[in-house]
């Protein structure tokens, strides 16, 4: 949004841009995370439940990742933070009501 | 091509907010990411009330092919944002050529998606199947799950590619272009949901062991 950083490039209608080497490590990360999850899969199948909670803070890292980099989400103005917030904390409450009648029932 | 500073009458239908345009397309993605957190919620339980099931269903899945797909999307999300670059830099055509390469991940994707459904046609594990119909009731929910999901996702990835390749043709016309860009965006924005399901589907449906 501002020109304030020096070395990073902007649009013609003053947007920033994200460059490619930024996208390629973004991508490398991303790849090894994946490597990562499955590797802990096959290794550790005796460690049933503990490789669940690792899959899912695995696959939640990525999709955070995804989200700033390459969603752009990391140079959107606040609002968007906000709208990230309201929605998750939605959906969390979705999810609390839900596990909430399965264990009273 | 560069009419996009020209002044326009507010409220003459010829307004263009690229702002809005993209909160509109953020929008619209969360409606999208609740469409798919409901159906997560409903796997989520069922894999509760049916812990073993869902596992002994699991290893029907090939935890390769699932893999190559997870790098398939992957890299698909890097060609997109990459093209978005080379417009917003003005190089119409490097960015016509990585969405083409976009495209070109989509097709990989669900091509390696139909062998793998096929696989479980053949295995008569397809709802309504005289085999599907004979295996215990945990394991057939994760099959409804299996198809359900994966199947509106593969619709994704049909609506994503369309989107893309209209974009190209938009691009080649120069009616995107650097200064105007929002549509190659949103798409890229749709692609990458695309994607973000994905980071969760494959580790819910593929890695329980």
């Amino acid at each position: 949004m501002d020109n304030k950083e020096k070395n990073v490039e902007h649009t013609s209608t003053n947007e920033h841009i994200s460059g490619y080497t930024e996208h390629f490590g973004t991508w490398a990360a991303l790849i090894l995370l994946t490597l990562m999850t499955v590797f802990i899969s096959i290794f550790g199948a005796d460690l049933r439940t503990l490789t669940v909670a690792t899959a899912l803070l695995i696959a939640t890292v990525k999709a955070l990742t995804v989200a700033l980099y390459y969603m752009h989400l990391k140079y959107e103005p606040k609002i968007y933070k906000v709208w990230m917030i309201v929605v998750m904390a939605l959906f969390l409450f979705f999810l609390f009501m839900v596990i909430l009648d399965y264990l009273t029932r | 091509m560069d009419n996009s500073h020209t002044f326009v009458l507010p409220n003459s239908g010829h307004n263009f907010d690229a702002k809005a345009s993209k909160m509109g397309m953020w929008l619209f993605l969360f409606t999208e990411l609740l469409l798919f957190g409901g159906l997560f919620l409903v796997y989520m339980i069922y894999r509760y009330l049916n812990q073993d099931a869902f596992l002994l269903a699991s290893y029907e899945l090939n935890v390769w092919l699932g893999t190559i797909n997870t790098i398939i999307l992957l890299t698909s999300s890097m060609t997109i944002a990459m093209a978005i670059t080379a417009l917003q830099k003005g190089n119409s055509k490097l960015a016509i050529t990585l969405s083409w390469l976009t495209i070109l991940a989509a097709l990989g994707f669900l091509v390696i998606k139909y062998f793998e459904w096929s696989g479980k046609f053949e295995h008569g594990l397809f709802p309504g199947m005289e085999h599907f119909n004979a295996i215990p009731l945990g394991e057939r929910l994760y099959f409804y799950l299996y198809f359900f999901m994966t199947g509106l996702h593969a619709l994704h990835v049909i609506v994503g590619a369309v989107f893309i390749a209209i974009v190209i043709r938009l691009i080649k016309k120069g009616k995107i272009n650097k200064d105007r860009y929002s549509l190659l965006e949103n798409s890229g924005l749709y692609w990458h949901l695309v994607d973000l399901i994905w980071i969760y589907l494959f580790p819910l449906f593929y890695l329980i062991h």
